[in-house]
């Protein structure tokens, strides 16, 4: 993956990133192209979530050489960022309708000033129904089903007409269908020109839809197209140290 | 019975107290409905105990008392929010061991001060009924700030409550405005402590709100419910502190608790 870094929408080079006191991620090159789909698989503590969480600059990074998003500072490319955290994140019991959580993608570009434009609320509308989602407006964000809450999140992404969006995890908690779902919903919006890179625990669907899978293991394990990193080899040498292993006497341990 | 409910209108005082006491309690209990939904009640009190210093303070140093108590306030709920961006503070033990400390400072600076001429516990409880015409005319234009920037930033206070993560990532001010938000909840506590005291004071805050949020799931008509409680409970406890003479800062929280009680009474009832 070469080339002007306007091609790229997400352009990282040497990173070291991770929290105080405690590197989860040393020296991690990546490269999307815009355009693509990307995952980013691993074990726990892989630092899956951490290279999100910095990309987008929830986590100031540790050391790096390269930083861009959309081929811009990472302060300049945010606006055209949307961030979909993982579930827990997000206040759920919030009294919040459908309508007005896709609204919100217009605030994120509006900054501090600004009201909604009936163009705002027409363009929500629209999305909502392209999303399957018109007859849910009313509806309290948190009474949905988990797969129709990320396609909230989605439509809210669209709304504010985010290039690049970053999704952690967001197939927990969701059932072989959703999953299906939303994995079709990635190639819709990648059809529309959007870049979408998530973590995932799930390995299922990626070969059938991601372009691009990156493997972490507290660094690059290994990158490039699915089915070159999802060989069984390189699985079981990822995922190895996280199997329970049975010793000769019987005793079980696991490593993590 | 007209007679009797209109006899406390024909004194100066309890006018004034009516429309102070309303005045707050419809403003503390819109912003409070924020407070409710964040479960930030613990935050509430921690800032009305540092205010209560803050009052101390300016005393001492013959300024105005809502000027201390505004500056301790808000200095309190800042640090709160730098505290738990910068290090993640999980627990409220750090928070409870600094506002009872400031508190505790607050009634030792009180005492040694000379300018103080009231009992103590006029601030603890409130004193609504020496509330003066200025005063009022102070609390009016607070509340009628609190209001248009409550109106005026809604849906981003809605934003950062709901998903501060998502909205930090796309570059949204969050620390602008949970710092204005916080500031926002700070300014009505401030003013509320007049009407009912700093110990009090939290429960014109979150009483209602939590009334109201059994009630309703949309937010706008959380936040409308939330203030006509605040309103009947403030008018409801100065009548029964007038004809009680117990201090009405404890009455117009007793009747907060009791229409709560009687809301979740009604709710368990019905089955809901």
């Amino acid at each position: 993956m070469t080339g002007g870094s306007s091609e790229l929408a997400l352009n990282i080079q040497n990173l070291t990133a991770g929290y105080p006191g405690n590197v989860v991620l040393r020296n991690v090159s990546w490269q999307v192209k815009k355009g693509s789909l990307a995952a980013i698989i691993g074990p726990n503590g892989g630092g899956k979530s951490t290279l999100l969480k910095t990309a987008v600059g929830l986590l100031t990074p540790i050391e790096y050489t390269v930083m861009e998003l959309l081929g811009r500072s990472p302060k300049a490319g945010r606006k055209q960022v949307a961030y979909l955290p993982q579930q827990e994140e997000v206040d759920w019991a919030f009294p919040i309708s459908v309508l007005d959580v896709v609204l919100q993608g217009r605030l994120v570009r509006q900054g501090i000033w600004g009201r909604y434009s009936r163009a705002d609320y027409a363009l929500s509308r629209d999305v909502l129904e392209f999303f399957g989602l018109g007859r849910h407006a009313d509806t309290q964000v948190g009474s949905l089903s988990g797969g129709q809450r990320q396609r909230v999140f989605l439509a809210r992404a669209m709304v504010q007409e985010a290039d690049l969006i970053l999704l952690d995890e967001p197939s927990t908690g969701l059932d072989a269908q959703a999953q299906h779902e939303l994995a079709d919903l990635f190639v819709t919006l990648r059809e529309r020109g959007k870049t979408i890179v998530a973590a995932t625990h799930d390995l299922n669907c990626l070969t059938e839809c991601f372009d691009h899978v990156l493997a972490l293991d507290g660094q690059v394990f290994v990158q490039g197209k699915p089915e070159e990193v999802l060989t069984e080899e390189n699985m079981v040498r990822l995922f190895a140290r996280h199997f329970p292993k049975v010793g000769a006497s019987g005793e079980v341990t696991v490593h993590d | 019975m007209i007679e009797l409910l209109l006899e406390p209108f024909q004194y100066g005082f309890f006018v004034r107290a009516f429309v102070g006491t309303g005045l707050v309690a419809v403003i503390a209990a819109a912003v409070g409905t924020f407070v409710v939904l964040k479960r930030l009640a613990f935050l509430g009190d921690a800032i009305s105990h540092t205010a209560f210093t803050g009052i101390a303070a300016a005393l001492l140093l013959g300024i105005s008392i809502y000027a201390g108590a505004l500056v301790f306030a808000v200095l309190t709920a800042l640090g709160v929010v730098f505290l738990t961006r910068t290090s993640r503070l999980h627990d409220d033990t750090a928070l409870a061991i600094l506002f009872t400390g400031v508190f505790a400072l607050g009634v030792v600076l009180l005492s040694g001060s000379p300018g103080f001429s009231g009992d103590l516990n006029s601030l603890l409880l409130g004193s609504v009924m020496a509330i003066q015409t200025r005063e009022i005319v102070l609390t009016a234009s607070a509340a009628v700030i609190l209001g248009l920037i409550m109106v005026l930033f809604y849906h981003r206070f809605v934003l950062i409550s709901f998903d501060p993560v998502g909205a930090e990532a796309a570059g949204f001010p969050v620390a602008f405005f949970q710092s204005l938000l916080l500031t926002v909840i700070s300014v009505a506590i401030v003013i509320s402590i007049q009407a009912v005291g700093v110990v009090l004071v939290v429960a014109l805050l979150i009483t209602p709100a939590a009334a109201a949020s059994l009630i309703t799931q949309r937010l706008e008509a959380l936040m409308l419910l939330s203030s006509v409680f605040g309103l009947l409970a403030s008018f409801c406890g100065l009548y029964i502190s007038y004809f009680v003479g117990a201090p009405p800062g404890a009455t117009v929280v007793l009747a907060a608790t009791v229409f709560f009680g009687l809301v979740l009474g009604v709710q368990k009832l019905r089955g809901v």
